[in-house]
């Protein structure tokens, strides 16, 4: 399915993961940036991808725990970085430049590297 | 299907099929109620056939593990519900395992328990570390068919086999009270919790696309699933059986995980009693890394990290940091000196509540044309996995009450 195509936003999308064109995990689509209005044709213009997303989606004293954990970031992913939704979404660029990952490269400078097979 | 590549799945779902819940609860339910039990193995040994069998195919296919699913079917709030239960249940049931393993390495050495549960949560993490998934789950899987003792004595003994058959039709015992009727219900939700336990399909799941498997893969998943997990069932019904057989006549409640050893040391002496504790720690501790590593999968997937362990442990850091800081609270659980058999107890009565919610995002998906195309649920699976669901609904309604009319299944 293309973004650009007619989808159905909570069945075919929210809550999907993400992964890059080289097939690395790099969020879930935790909400959508649309543009037009209601009653008229609304296009999709964006992912919105982090825990800041969650707000108005989780009730007012969970999405305080969560911001508490994990902050309120959100990144934002032009929708014309997406390749392909399906059971995931692919993008068509790696996952830092969409903005993604920033934890996860933060989080894999505090593990040795040693000692794997 | 690779011959060799499929022998050693099956080898390693049947070496890897008990767990500590099951050991306990065969050794218990059959000191208790004789053979009438094992139909509640026969029957959660399907359900476990049919889901993993769905999950594996689901995995292969629309490669997607259970928790993308369930997150991307059950929506946010939902979803957060149910990892929450999940990451839970998951851990006390690693917790178990962890202290599982420090009891039976306590029994081999005479070291104190405690500082063995601790030994053996560095030795779990350090091949968590080293070694890749595919070797992770053959080594444990591998090691753990020493539990081929437990049928190996069920021989010896020369067991009444016309029973054991009468055992697989479902059936009450006559002359029960009323209590005992209510301990026989909470010995059926705890078996079948013990076979159906969440995390196993979590592992199976994720194990298959960590291995890559593609729509040619679905042989071996279908093998591995069926004659894997049936042998590995029989594992368990042997270790009632003997227990039913030895234990039972002899009012002896085999509480402890040494005392199933014993169903082996009985016709084998000090050789049998070694094997047997020997498979019982190796089978436990691929159930305490079946365990950390569902619950990191779980957090993982939920979230969209990198995930997987035949990534090295720095390509997926989040992950390699859920799996430490998961064995390390279970061990934190086990220090605080509560007993591992209540641990046990939690742990089944938490995964029934976990298992409709774990169950249903996946047969949703393996039901959907559109994401499985051509392997699509068919009638029988789609009437078993329904069938199943029903079945785990009812169990998980009945466990709370049964849990607490019978003080955890004492009567």
């Amino acid at each position: 399915m293309k973004p650009s195509g007619p989808i159905k936003l909570v069945a075919e999308l929210l809550d999907l993961p993400i992964m890059d064109k080289d097939g690395r995990y790099c969020g879930i689509v935790d909400d959508v940036e649309l543009s037009g209005s209601a009653g008229k044709e609304m296009r999709l213009h964006a992912l919105l991808v982090g825990p800041g997303a969650y707000e108005g989606r989780l009730p007012g004293w969970a999405f305080a725990v969560t911001r508490m954990i994990a902050g309120n970031r959100i990144t934002r992913v032009p929708v014309n970085q997406i390749e392909k939704i399906h059971t995931v979404v692919t993008l068509k660029c790696r996952a830092e430049q969409a903005g993604l990952n920033a934890v996860e490269n933060r989080v894999r400078g505090w593990i040795p590297k040693v000692g794997a097979m | 299907m690779n011959p060799l590549e499929l022998t050693l799945g099956v080898m390693t779902a049947v070496g890897g099929f008990v767990d500590i819940s099951e050991l306990v609860f065969a050794a218990k339910a059959g000191s208790l109620f004789g053979y009438a039990l094992i139909w509640a193995f026969a029957l959660g040994t399907i359900g476990i056939i049919v889901f993993s069998e769905m999950s594996g195919r689901v995995a292969a296919v629309a490669k997607q593990p259970v928790f993308n699913l369930m997150r991307h079917r059950l929506g946010l709030k939902l979803g957060l519900v149910t990892l929450a239960a999940s990451v839970l249940s998951t851990l006390i049931t690693c917790a178990a395992e962890v202290g599982g393993m420090g009891l039976i390495l306590h029994y081999l050495t005479g070291v104190p328990y405690l500082l063995m549960a601790a030994l053996s949560t560095v030795v779990l993490m350090a091949t968590m570390w080293v070694l890749p998934f595919k070797w992770i789950e053959r080594t444990y899987g591998l090691l753990g068919l020493l539990m081929i003792s437990f049928a190996a004595a069920l021989v010896a003994i020369h067991a009444p086999w016309g029973k054991i058959a009468g055992g697989f039709v479902p059936h009450v015992p006559g002359g029960l009270s009323t209590k005992e009727m209510l301990s026989f219900g909470y010995f059926i939700v705890a078996i079948l919790s013990a076979v159906l336990f969440p995390y196993e399909t979590y592992f199976y799941s994720s194990g298959g696309i960590e291995e890559q498997w593609g729509p040619k893969d679905l042989g071996t998943n279908r093998v591995t699933s069926i004659v894997g997990m049936s042998l590995g069932s029989l594992l368990a019904i042997s270790i009632l059986a003997n227990s039913a057989q030895l234990f039972g006549p002899a009012n002896v409640g085999p509480e402890i995980p040494g005392s199933a050893a014993l169903e082996v040391a009985i016709p084998f002496g000090r050789t049998g009693l070694l094997l047997a504790l020997l498979g019982m720690l190796f089978a436990i501790a691929g159930a305490a890394v079946e365990t950390c590593m569902a619950n990191a999968y779980s957090v993982a997937q939920f979230f969209g990290w990198e995930w997987g362990r035949h990534r090295k442990p720095w390509e997926a850091p989040r992950f390699t940091v859920a799996w430490i800081a998961f064995f390390l609270i279970s061990l934190a659980l086990v220090l605080t000196g509560i007993d591992p058999m209540n641990l046990v107890e939690y742990a089944v009565l938490f995964s029934i509540l976990v298992l409709p919610l774990t169950y249903l995002p996946l047969m949703l998906l393996a039901n959907d044309k559109k994401y499985m195309g051509q392997y699509v649920n068919g009638r029988l699976a789609k009437s078993l996995g329904w069938l199943f669901f029903a079945i785990i609904t009812a169990a998980a309604a009945a466990a709370i009450p049964l849990y607490v009319l019978t003080s955890g299944g004492q009567g």
